[in-house]
């Protein structure tokens, strides 16, 4: 909303101090919670709380800061008006609280004195013929929005009542009629519609320069009925932001008067007959009772009781000995309880006033083992390159589609959005896998080749029905994808790829830094990633027998379907919560022996495909238990055989352990090795 | 055998050892001039032969020689090690402009960064960590916290349906509302961070998907004074020692609810283009929880009171990277992710 100081200034008696400085008065409205987005001159741009109807008019402003600032509230001049009950209206539906049509005859051509359309100068409303500026200066005046009919355009009686199927209006400013939903609440007479209630007027009752019989309508309806004929039109007005908020019952007649009075003062324009007026029966809500100590406390001030009284007492209250408080009809609608009633007196008094006091705190509290262990898994990650990313919760159905799978593969299966403005958000993600692939097509296409990605997110699979509060099972994950090397490349040479050994290095690291015993092993074909993965680069992620994600190399036609090139990323996704919460069991600690353990390489050449687990497997069970450490040191590859290198790490505490002992320990290693698995292509190299 | 000839011995050695210019040569004078088999080592194990009153007179002589040579040896040792050392320092220049190898760390996202800070200045406070479901009921984004249906407040919400009547939280608020359905033993003291959720176009500052950190504590005796000295500790603590004005705010599940503003940093609230003359900058909302959410849960209202708070994290993030387009903070662009960390793409 915009309004003039010089206007406002008309509603209130406001501080030289105040009115000289838009600075003062800026900071003063911000105070009340009438915040100040812009100042343009004399024209303040206003953002108005939510829930405050009121506030959409100089009086409602003007009555916040005529209770701070302890000063009259203005009220323009309204003259008597002559009230009948209805003739030539009658009102048919229960959304409609009161409604009243004033008639009124003139010459045309008038308008507003100069003073008067300031305010509508200010507002971007000014222009219109007298009849329409002075509707909508008594709106922006009062808060009571009014509309003039012409009314030689009105067609037998005036009826407020709800739309039928089908039905038609032709709204102001549109080129044709539309349907309007059934029900909608609307003023029509015998033949159209004129109006639907509160939010807008139509084109064929609408009045123009040559209107000289104009019916004026003052009225009041339900804020939900306006809410919902509104939105459901698509049409926004100041009159529908009014009534939505719950515009004041008591107003219908007062707005009434004040366009009757600019009208008349034009000259051109004169009342023909009484105001015809009609209003539900209204219950006096109860009165909300409230203390003075209730008050103390709470803000934490020593106001004396009649200052409260006062703070009520300027904004419309009346309050009672023993503070029993009613509520006025403008505030029915947002004032309700005694929180309501602490908080008027609250931005009175202004929320700057009074102590500023921490509640007593014992002890902090710390990090959950989970949130704990999460960081030690940032650390490992951000350590070997990975940088955080933060993807949407949702994506386009069309990068599900490029996965390539079929109807009711877990990867196809989402929950979905059912009003999404935009595409982009059609599905919920289900994995972080498309997500992943994605980053890399997009870093690809900027030439980004070396990309180590993860992210912390949750996955949304068809909810359980068991659960009938819950949408969605979320299943918390981590994911990470590396393409390029395993490091940078530098001047010092290129570094290996990132490749499925890569992610079994992270995963080692990740088990070191969580004493968790992360293992790599096969993957079961119907693992919901396996599809998406080269089905010989891959694997899946266990604690103990749990299967707790899934490691590989995006399968290439995959990433075909993403139209990328050049790069051949490696993906990791492990179920956060197991991750987390799995038992950790850090290895006791051990002295380092004072001797130097002894040593035994062996090479063996395995045919291809053939599982290097098998011959550690045979290599575990064959050595003897001071085998203190074996790992693989070396591989390559040579007539589409690879030769493998176990480096035995043999222990010798004492240094009592003898060359003839450990070359022993080392030829029974080969011989059951190549006893077990000679007759599969194992030889000793 | 002859008495050996000690001055020509010496004046041979220091011939010798003054054409020795490398470790090898040095080595040949050191076992021709101090060897066992030296003609200085011969003398001494002839002297049996010298008659026995020349004898401590040439075997001081000798020894004084052999010392002699010694000494010298051991110095032109250093020389030539010094030289060497200084040879082979030289031969291995590297040039210390070349850029480092090591391997590069990564770093977390901002977002992570700035929500770590909030847990950690809220811990201070006793608050815990709790999540809650994304995909949400209706009745804890909305109906719980005071929104009934068609209300005006959810017109800032617009929100994503999704199938069978939920919805995508459009507040982490909608943690608090399950909290207070679960929780009955005071104080509560709780956190949520996380995603929310809005139908609406994107731009350059309105966004689908943004994050968010909010604050609930429960307790006995709560008043206006408490939530400010909450919000009061909470923006200096993240923010400095800023002014700061609370301002009144509408939230449906807060009564009384509370902006707080930090005066603009560059015209500390006198207002200039940056704050676009405002002078301060909205930081956080709150308020004390509004008794019809107490209610909803079987609190009384007249028992215990609560303050709520909520923080804008995608926002602060995007202050702190120094983003004037927040959308950048869930782009996936490499590029963007090593300016903010490194400086550089």
């Amino acid at each position: 909303m915009k309004i003039h100081r010089a206007v406002l200034a008309r509603f209130v008696d406001l501080p030289p101090e105040i009115v000289d400085s838009p600075r003062g008065l800026r900071d003063l409205l911000d105070d009340l919670g009438i915040e100040v987005k812009r100042l343009d001159g004399d024209v303040l741009t206003l953002e108005l709380l939510a829930n405050r109807g009121d506030h959409h008019a100089y009086l409602g402003i003007a009555r916040e800061l005529a209770a701070r600032l302890d000063t009259p509230l203005l009220c323009p001049p309204l003259p008597p008006l002559r009230v009948v009950a209805p003739a030539r209206f009658t009102v048919e539906s229960s959304l409609c609280l009161s409604y009243s049509l004033t008639p009124l005859a003139g010459t045309g051509g008038a308008e507003l004195p100069a003073g008067q359309r300031l305010a509508l100068e200010a507002a971007g409303q000014s222009g219109n013929t007298a009849p329409v500026d002075a509707t909508n200066l008594a709106n922006l005046e009062l808060g009571q929005p009014t509309h003039a009919f012409d009314a030689d355009r009105i067609r037998g009686r005036v009826r407020v009542r709800a739309s039928r199927p089908a039905e038609q209006a032709w709204l102001l400013f549109t080129p044709e009629p539309r349907t309007l939903p059934a029900g909608t609440l609307v003023i029509a007479d015998d033949e159209k519609i004129l109006a639907v209630a509160g939010v807008i007027g139509c084109e064929e009752s609408k009045t123009t320069a040559e209107t000289r019989q104009i019916l004026l309508e003052s009225a009041t309806f339900d804020p939900v009925a306006v809410r919902l004929a509104s939105r459901a039109l698509g049409v926004h007005t100041d009159s529908a932001a009014r009534f939505e908020r719950g515009a004041d019952p008591d107003a219908v007649l007062d707005g009434a008067a004040r366009v009757a009075d600019l009208l008349e003062a034009t000259g051109a324009w004169a009342r023909t007959g009484p105001t015809e007026f009609w209003a539900a029966p209204r219950p006096d809500p109860a009165p909300i009772h409230l203390s003075g100590d209730e008050v103390r406390l709470f803000l934490g001030l020593d106001l004396p009781d009649t200052q409260i009284a006062r703070v009520l007492g300027a904004l419309g209250f009346a309050v009672s000995p023993g503070f029993s408080v009613r509520v006025p009809a403008r505030r029915r609608w947002d004032v309700t309880r005694p929180a309501d009633l602490l908080e008027e007196i609250a931005r009175i008094i202004g929320y700057n006033a009074g102590p500023v006091a921490l509640p007593p705190v014992a002890l902090g509290s710390q990090p959950t083992p989970g949130e704990r262990r999460r960081d030690q898994v940032d650390d490992v990650l951000v350590g070997l390159g990975f940088y955080e990313v933060i993807t949407d919760g949702f994506h386009a159905r069309a990068l599900s589609e490029r996965l390539g799978l079929p109807t009711g593969h877990p990867l196809a299966v989402h929950v979905e959005t059912t009003n999404a403005l935009d595409r982009g958000y059609s599905l919920l993600k289900n994995s972080g896998v498309q997500q992943a692939i994605e980053a890399v097509a997009t870093n690809v296409r900027a030439r980004v080749l070396e990309l180590k990605l993860f992210e912390w997110t949750r996955a949304f699979h068809p909810r359980d029905p068991a659960f009938d509060r819950l949408g969605a099972t979320e299943r918390p994950l981590l994911w990470a994808i590396a393409t390029g090397g395993d490091r940078a490349a530098t001047w010092a040479g290129r570094p290996r790829p990132a490749d499925t050994s890569f992610v079994r290095g992270l995963l080692d690291e990740l088990s070191a830094e969580l004493s968790v015993p992360l293992a790599a092993g096969p993957i079961e074909a119907d693992h919901r990633l396996a599809a998406v993965l080269h089905p010989h680069r891959r694997g899946a992620v266990r604690v103990g027998d749990r299967v707790i994600g899934a490691f590989g190399e995006i399968h290439p036609a995959v990433l075909a379907s993403f139209k990328i090139k050049g790069v051949r990323p490696v993906y990791l996704e492990i179920d956060a919560d197991p991750l987390l919460s799995a038992d950790s069991r850090r290895p006791p600690f051990h002295e380092p022996p004072t001797w130097h353990p002894i040593e035994r390489s062996l090479a063996f050449t395995l045919p291809a495909r053939f599982e290097s687990a098998r011959v550690d497997q045979v290599i575990d069970l064959a050595a003897p238990r001071w085998l203190e450490r074996r790992w693989i040191s070396d591989r390559f590859e040579h007539d589409g055989l690879s030769t493998l290198t176990w480096t035995l790490r043999f222990a010798n505490a004492d240094n009592t352990r003898t060359v003839d002992e450990v070359n022993a320990a080392a030829e029974r290693v080969i011989a059951a090795v190549v006893g077990e698995l000679g007759p599969h292509g194992v030889k000793l190299r | 055998m002859a008495r050996p000839d000690v001055p020509a011995l010496v004046a041979a050695f220091r011939a010798d050892l003054a054409n020795a210019t490398d470790p090898t040569q040095l080595d040949v004078v050191r076992r021709t001039h101090s060897g066992k088999n030296s003609p200085l080592k011969l003398g001494l194990r002839g002297l049996r032969d010298v008659p026995a009153d020349d004898r401590p007179a040439v075997a001081a002589e000798i020894n004084a020689a052999a010392e002699a040579i010694e000494v010298e040896i051991a110095a032109a040792q250093g020389q030539l090690e010094a030289v060497a050392l200084e040879a082979r320092l030289d031969a291995e220049w590297a040039d210390p402009n070349l850029p480092g190898v090591a391997t590069g760390r990564g770093s977390r996202h901002p977002l992570s960064l700035v929500e770590d800070r909030c847990l950690a200045v809220l811990r201070r406070l006793g608050f815990e960590r709790v999540d809650g479901p994304e995909v949400e009921h209706p009745f804890y984004n909305f109906d719980a916290l005071n929104v009934p249906e068609h209300h005006p407040a959810r017109d800032a919400q617009d929100t994503f349906w999704v199938t069978d009547g939920f919805l995508l939280r459009s507040h982490t608020t909608s943690v608090q509302a399950r909290t207070l359905e679960t929780r009955r033993d005071l104080p509560i003291r709780i956190a949520s961070a996380g995603r929310a959720y809005r139908n609406e176009a994107v731009d350059a500052t309105h966004l689908a998907m943004f994050h968010q950190l909010e604050g609930l504590w429960i307790d006995r005796g709560l008043t206006f004074a408490h939530l400010k000295g909450i919000l009061a500790f909470l923006a200096t603590e993240l923010f400095g020692d800023q002014r700061i004005r609370f301002k009144p705010k509408f939230y449906p599940y807060t009564e009384p609810s509370v902006g707080v503003d930090l005066a603009c940093r560059l015209c500390d609230g006198a207002g200039c283009e940056a704050c676009h003359g405002a002078g301060w900058i909205t930081i956080l909302g709150a308020g004390m929880v509004h008794p019809a959410v107490f209610e909803t849960f079987g609190f009384d209202p007249n028992e215990v009171s609560g303050i709520a708070f909520g923080l804008g994290t995608t926002r602060m993030a995007a202050q702190w990277a120094g983003l004037t387009r927040v959308k950048a903070l869930y782009e996936q662009d490499a590029r963007v992710m090593r300016i903010l960390h490194r400086g550089a793409p």
